[in-house]
């Protein structure tokens, strides 16, 4: 039985994160803990972090491993965590949405390409970082035309 | 806004020639470095090691110098066209050809563009390794031969216009005159036709006379050379800035002027400092009745001074330092203008951005998207104000050859997918049937058109597809880049 891709579990709200590699840490921990990876997966999220930013724009960051770190996921995953205080990604980057990613194969490709165009929208990021239940950020990524 | 347009087109137009002299100036050195110590004239003689000499100036650094050229038009293709056309300059000419190669580099990788704009894409699949290596040789063979043909006559014909130019002026005693056509002409790499063809022979008449003769130093003074260099090592900027101490060196002191031309090819102006450096030279020597017992060769300090006969030393001396002094303060205000200049051009482009709240087209030609990848922070700072053109020059395709757009990143899993779904959505809202799709850059499909990267994985991406267009972006979620694609192939879909 799969898991799902996104699950309520997967959702921490109002987090407060001192810094970039803390954040990588804590994103990759919610995919360790709900079974999507292996521990060596967050050392690749530090490896692929060094190599380009995954800061993407709009207060959003997607922390993921690197090409050959597929064979530390076990199932396609991804980890939500709002960060209203923001966390510097860098450049002068702050990150305030945190979004995990472990893929394996691409059924977590339509709900990125959700979140990419929800989190394409300001006005979305100030309904996500508002967000008080993990049940509104689910509605709000998966309710997309 | 017309003045603007046609200044901002002098400074691509720099901007393109230090970007075909400028990463190449590493081999300028090693050439340089290799001369001044192992010619027969040198700091430590070696036969064995000076054969280098020749061959790495008549062809190395032409041939890098067409490539370079080529590649700013028209990516690798044109790089590879833009070296075959230099060869056939090379051949065709007996003096080291910079200005044909930095001609031919450019022409031969826009003809290649050409050619492909018309036939690339009737080719039909499978057939395109054989049409683009076969387009690439045919072009690049029949450039070669052209060129063998047209240049010899050229170079001779324009030598011997110098070169009784440079008698004429002698015969009538205007000496100082005389820099305005040697001055240039040693940047065209004629100076040993010049000085060894005319003012040597005349010299040595002189010297048999007189016991010395100041025409031995109009060419060799290498004052307005070293005035150059200086400027740059005080008013350049990123490679230019850094490299031109060590330049200096090796031309005042080991007397290789031909590590300067590159210099002043980059910013023709200086050519104002070198003239006026070497009249007042000029002027200085006859005033002291200055002159040397023969010619030196090569043209350094050392040389002259060994060659000065007694009581010429300050006349001399002094005849170098001003030239040196006046190129120097002409040369600094060359450098120092055109930095203003292209400060105000930056400036001018943010606020155009600004009021329109995205990139304009025209404005993203103006501002540099170095490198970053693979030269790091300080080298892209440096490739930002002295290649603009280098991340520009990848070839842009229409929307007629655009079949598929492909988002690429390093594992296909996260940013690219984000990215092709935001595309896709612009592209559907825009009505625009073109597939969009993501990969890692490793898969990067061979049949993609255009390529979008993440502004610090494009060079791997180039590296990957060189012969797609590639298009980088910084903010992935927001960026102009994305409206600026659209538009393009709707505009150009209609």
């Amino acid at each position: 039985m799969a898991k799902p891709v996104l699950s309520r579990e997967n959702i921490k709200l109002n987090v407060a994160i001192p810094n970039k590699a803390e954040a990588i840490r804590f994103t990759g921990q919610i995919l360790v803990q709900g079974g999507y990876v292996d521990a060596g997966y967050i050392d690749k999220m530090y490896d692929r972090e060094e190599m380009a930013t995954t800061y993407m724009g709009n207060y959003l960051a997607i922390p993921h491993g690197t090409e050959d770190a597929k064979k530390n996921v076990f199932e396609t995953g991804i980890s939500v965590v709002t960060v209203p205080e923001g966390v510097d990604f860098g450049d002068g980057n702050i990150a305030k949405i945190l979004i995990g990613i472990a893929g394996k194969g691409d059924e977590h490709l339509e709900i990125l390409s959700n979140i990419a165009i929800v989190c394409s929208e300001e006005e979305n990021i100030v309904k996500i970082l508002n967000a008080t239940s993990e049940e509104e950020i689910m509605d709000l990524f998966s309710e997309v035309k | 806004m017309a003045e603007a347009t046609t200044r901002a087109r002098i400074q691509r137009f720099g901007s393109y020639l230090s970007g075909m002299i400028m990463p190449n100036i590493g081999a300028f050195i090693a050439w340089g470095l290799i001369t001044a110590l192992f010619i027969p004239d040198g700091w430590t003689p070696n036969e064995k090691l000076a054969t280098l000499v020749g061959p790495m100036i008549t062809y190395l650094l032409p041939l890098l110098i067409g490539f370079t050229g080529g590649r700013l038009v028209y990516d690798f293709r044109g790089g590879v066209l833009g070296a075959i056309a230099t060869m056939g300059v090379i051949v065709g000419a007996e003096i080291p050809m910079f200005l044909g190669a930095m001609i031919m580099g450019p022409l031969a990788g826009f003809a290649m563009k050409l050619i492909d704009g018309g036939f690339q894409h009737r080719i039909r699949p499978g057939f395109e390794m054989l049409y683009n290596n076969f387009s690439a040789g045919i072009l690049g063979a029949f450039l070669a031969g052209i060129s063998v043909y047209f240049v010899g006559p050229l170079v001779n014909g324009l030598t011997n216009a110098l070169a009784s130019g440079v008698e004429v002026i002698v015969d009538m005693g205007l000496l100082p005159l005389a820099s305005i056509i040697i001055e240039p002409a040693k940047i065209l790499f004629l100076n040993n036709a010049i000085n060894h063809g005319i003012l040597s022979p005349l010299g040595v008449e002189q010297a048999a006379d007189a016991g010395k003769s100041v025409l031995f130093l109009l060419e060799s003074n290498p004052g307005p050379g070293l005035g150059v260099l200086l400027a740059f090592s005080v008013f350049g900027k990123g490679i230019s800035k850094s490299s031109a101490p060590g330049a200096a060196i090796i031309q005042f002191l080991g007397g290789i002027h031909e590590i300067y031309f590159p210099y002043v090819l980059m910013k023709p102006m200086l050519l104002l400092a070198v003239i006026a450096g070497g009249i007042s030279g000029v002027f200085t020597f006859t005033l002291f009745n200055a002159g040397l017992v023969a010619t030196p060769s090569p043209g350094s300090i050392f040389a002259l001074l060994a060659l000065t006969p007694p009581g010429n030393y300050p006349g001399v001396i002094l005849g170098v330092l001003i030239a040196a002094a006046v190129s120097f303060a002409i040369a600094s205000v060359v450098l120092k203008t055109s930095k203003a200049e292209e400060e105000d051009l930056s400036a001018a482009a943010n606020r155009m951005q600004e009021m329109k709240g995205k990139k304009s087209d025209a404005t993203g030609y103006l501002t540099p998207q170095p490198a970053a990848g693979i030269v790091g922070d300080a080298g892209a700072r440096n490739l930002a104000s002295d290649n603009t053109q280098a991340v520009q020059s990848a070839p842009v395709k229409t929307a007629h050859d655009i079949k598929k757009v492909v988002f690429a990143c390093d594992a296909g899993m996260g940013s690219s997918a984000m990215g092709a779904s935001l595309l896709r959505n612009k592209f559907k809202k825009a009505q625009i049937d073109i597939p969009v799709s993501n990969t890692a850059i490793n898969q990067l499909p061979a049949d993609a058109d255009v390529v979008v990267t993440h502004k610090d994985l494009t060079d791997r991406a180039k590296a990957k597809l060189p012969q797609a267009e590639h298009i980088s972006v910084e903010n992935f979620m927001n960026s102009p880049e994305y409206d600026k694609l659209a538009q393009r192939l709707k505009e150009q879909g209609e």
